[in-house]
């Protein structure tokens, strides 16, 4: 059976990447005793995938996994297990069982939303800001991509943008040929405004996918 | 919340590799600060990822923890990047688990793996803000203590430290910790507890031995200068490993580290009577974990930690009465979970066949040989019990059964060692290689490599060679070239050597005096931190330390000390006699050698030591 599941990376875990995250979890997996399915081959690993990357030194209350299983297991059982083999800052929030034949999450991501904490004193400009950073045609941008910096226009990506309090707001495009970080969106949106890069705790608050109708909703729902 | 958490935030987001000082691993202890009476803090005087491999740090850690009045949380080297902003920023070295300064705990205790890590040590105390020297600290100031091999010459940092753990700390970590707690509420001045702590076994207080030298500069006396303290520390030794504490669980980095593994400590000690090895003096008695307790806890560790790979480690492993039936024994335990077992310090006459065969089917991994010396005659010299006969035997073994990689272990430098000897290395690397082509194509594997790796001799305290002058750098590095230049000429075979000035230092530090408490002091005011990262080390500033202080290197590391000679470290007992120690030295030098001593009691003291050592002949003198 197939169980997709949402699970936290709490702001001490932030600085923790991608890979080693992906690791934690299956040494999670491991200890929680649950009836894992391993790939076959030479070399097996545990049938683990991630909706999506979280970029280092991001917090985030919504990342999706989804695993194998060799038996059925109740959702219930498996987030209670996990959450005994999780850290405290790594807690599972939900679980459920999914269609084997259904798409991976990894393919059904289109968005996310994130919440970019801000210190008090760069907020009032920036949030004023936002109309007209928003109103502009195009918004360019460097984009870091393993061949080096491409300037790239993140306007059509930045789906909703808004502060409120010091916390910026952000939908932004998240598929896997087009993608704007929240640290790009940032360095944009401060070039606009003419202030220096403040520091910034960005958390994903939601991963967001389409359903065939062509509505965005939370993907862990789809 | 603590007080420079925002500050530690914004400094983590400037530096390399943040998960070093973040914490939050699985099976980190998350205990209330105030509900407990003592704060004890674990030192690893290196970074983050050396630290965590350490196996006495997971020991320890969990000992502690397993108290319920008491708590232990880590503190690791910060790496430079770190350390200048905790400078600029004015933020105390804090601790992993809950980021408290360093200065709020109780009790500090440092390991002591190598001696070029005593300036971290300093470094570290500085950072936390704790008073460097233990005549400075007053009643509220954390109580510093230290333990690991180097502690048996705990004199170079005696000025530093407030008590040492001479031994197997399982034990009287425990001692010291309820010391500690009991005497805090009392309000009693700090001597009050130092003489507590003097007056637990295994346990040696600085603060109460004088020291006097010769007009040459040698060591006339080490004396207490206190009714508490015992003219001799013995040291800590566990007689029954197998109900000694050992943990069930343990943090797991979420980074990749040095060994990133379950380790089981399968035995303690090593009978082989190696005369250059100071571990193999120090951990005596030999003494072993049973096959159901190591199943038990192999069992539980792969529940509690999740990892994939369980090593067997011990000084040598293949010396393990029953290596073949533990081995299948974990296999079949493991089997399911896909455990893999690996065997770290492999010794070429261990009979591991069999084993060999059954690790393969798990994991391959490049095979380690160390032969130390390259003829027979300087093998005997050093009592390294191996022959060329057993070394192609045991890789003709490997090499059929699959593995392609090899790694030679040489030390350079030895007491008696000639150019032939060298020539014996290149010898012996030519002759693995031979024995590779020799094995059906086949039969072997593809890709030979063969690495040779020289070491450079460091005589050390409580071995045979405790007397012996280092060689100059000059004449190390000469050997190096030399022995390059011959294995230029063996084709597949890769060269790769120590850098000898650090071993030059190793010499000074490991058999120094407690006036090297002012090098070490200068050399941490001159930046000489981390010098175990080569891109960190810096000669030159060491150099200018010992000029700061007015003492000579080369006294320390060439002088042949002499036979009557008080060493600084006299007053620690390891159980080991000089009596002994100056045997093994005048039969080295004869090139004699001597057995296994689970053969027959060689005598090396412990044999006096009233039911310590299973296979000693208390007769024996
Ligand atoms: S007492 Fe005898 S048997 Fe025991 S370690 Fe010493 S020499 Fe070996």
């Amino acid at each position: 059976m197939r169980i997709l599941a949402t699970f936290e990376k709490q702001e001490r875990l932030r600085h923790i990447g991608h890979l080693d995250i992906m690791r934690a979890m299956q040494r999670a997996l491991r200890r929680s005793g649950l009836p894992v399915s391993y790939s076959k081959g030479f070399n097996p690993h545990i049938l683990l995938t991630f909706a999506s990357a979280l970029s280092v030194g991001a917090a985030s209350t919504c990342e999706i996994m989804e695993v194998s299983l060799d038996e059925p297991v109740e959702p219930g059982v498996f987030m209670a297990r996990m959450n005994e083999a999780l850290p405290p800052e790594m807690q599972l929030t939900g679980a459920r069982a999914v269609d084997e034949r259904r798409p991976a999450a990894m393919a059904l991501v289109r968005a996310a939303r994130y919440d970019i904490r801000l210190p008090e004193d760069a907020t009032r400009t920036l949030g004023a800001a936002i109309p007209g950073f928003l109103a502009q045609a195009e918004i360019i941008t460097d984009r870091k991509t393993k061949s080096g910096v491409k300037p790239c226009d993140i306007r059509p990506l930045i789906h909703a943008l808004e502060m409120r309090e010091n916390h910026l707001l952000a939908e932004l495009a998240l598929t896997e040929t087009l993608s704007c970080k929240p640290a790009m969106l940032l360095t944009a949106l401060c070039a606009f405004t003419g202030i220096p890069e403040p520091r910034a705790m960005v958390t994903r608050t939601r991963l967001l996918g389409e359903t065939e109708a062509g509505a965005i909703v939370p993907l862990e729902e789809l | 919340m603590q007080l420079f958490d925002e500050k530690i935030e914004a400094m983590l987001e400037q530096v390399q590799k943040a998960p070093r000082y973040t914490g939050g691993e699985m099976n980190a202890v998350r205990k209330d600060w105030d509900s407990v009476a003592l704060h004890y803090g674990f030192c690893f005087p290196d970074t983050y990822e050396v630290g965590m491999s350490h196996l006495g740090m997971k020991i320890l850690y969990g000992l502690v923890n397993r108290e319920p009045d008491q708590l232990c949380e880590r503190f690791f080297m910060p790496w430079t990047d770190m350390k200048a902003l905790m400078e600029q920023e004015n933020v105390p070295l804090f601790s992993t688990e809950s980021r408290r300064p360093m200065a709020d705990f109780d009790l500090l205790g440092f390991t002591l793996q190598y001696e070029m890590s005593y300036t971290n040590i300093l470094a570290m105390l500085k950072l936390g803000r704790v008073p460097l020297h233990r005549e400075e600290r007053r009643r509220d100031d954390p109580v510093v203590v230290a333990g690991g091999p180097c502690a048996f010459n705990p004199e170079p940092l005696a000025d530093f430290i407030d008590a040492f753990m001479i031994g197997d700390g399982e034990e009287v970590t425990l001692q010291l910790t309820a010391a500690v707690r009991d005497w805090k509420p009392t309000g009693a001045p700090r001597e009050v507890l130092l003489r507590t702590l003097a007056a637990i076994p295994g346990v040696y207080v600085p603060a109460f031995y004088d020291v006097a030298y010769n007009a040459d500069g040698t060591v006339a006396s080490v004396t207490p200068n206190d009714p508490a303290a015992p003219a001799a520390v013995k040291k800590c030794v566990v007689t029954d490993l197998d109900s000694a504490y050992y943990p069930r669980e343990f943090p797991v980095p979420y980074t990749e580290v040095v060994f990133d593994r379950i380790m089981l400590e399968i035995m303690r000690g090593c009978t082989r009577g190696c005369r250059f090895c100071q571990a193999g003096m120090l951990y005596r008695p030999v003494r072993e974990r049973s096959l159901e307790t190591l199943r038990s806890l192999a069992r539980d560790l792969e529940k509690a930690t999740g990892y994939e790979e369980i090593s067997l480690s011990s000084l040598s492993s293949g010396d393990y009465s029953c290596l073949p039936e533990l081995i299948r024994a974990l296999m079949k335990d493991l089997e399911k979970e896909r455990v893999s077992i690996s065997l770290p310090s492999l010794r070429i006459d261990s009979v591991l066949k069999e084993s060999l065969e059954e690790t393969q089917k798990v994991r391959k991994t490049s095979l380690t040989f160390a032969p130390e010396a390259g003829t027979q005659r300087l093998r005997d010299v050093i009592n390294k019990g191996v022959t060329e006969a057993d070394l192609m035997e045991k890789v003709t073994d490997a090499f059929s059964s699959g593995w392609s990689a090899v790694k030679l272990y040489f030390m350079i430098g030895l007491p008696t060692e000639t150019d032939e000897d060298l020539d014996g290395i290149a010898d012996l690397a030519a002759k693995v290689v031979r024995c590779y082509f020799s094995v059906p194509k086949e039969k072997r594997a593809k890709g030979l490599r063969v690495t040779v790796s020289t070491s450079s001799f460091v005589p050390k305290p409580v071995t045979p060679f405790q007397w012996e002058p280092q060689d100059t750098l000059e004449e190390l590095k000469r050997k190096q070239a030399y022995l390059k230049e011959k294995l230029r000429a063996v084709k597949g075979v890769n060269f790769n050597y120590h850098t000898p000035e650090l071993s030059f230092l190793e010499a000074c530090f490991s058999r120094g005096d407690r006036r090297l408490g002012r090098v070490l002091e200068a050399a941490v005011n001159r930046g000489c931190i981390l010098d175990g990262w080569s891109d960190l080390f810096s000669f030159e500033n060491w150099m200018a330390a010992f000029a700061d202080a007015g003492l000579d290197p080369a006294w320390y590391a060439y002088r042949r000390r002499g036979e009557d000679e008080v060493m600084p470290w006299e007053h620690i007992d390891s159980g080991i006699t000089r009596r002994f120690l100056r045997h093994e030295l005048e039969k080295a030098q004869r090139a004699e050698t001597t057995r296994d001593c689970r053969h027959g009691c060689n005598g090396c003291g412990l044999n006096q030591w009233k039911g310590v050592c299973a296979y000693a002949n208390p007769g024996h003198v």
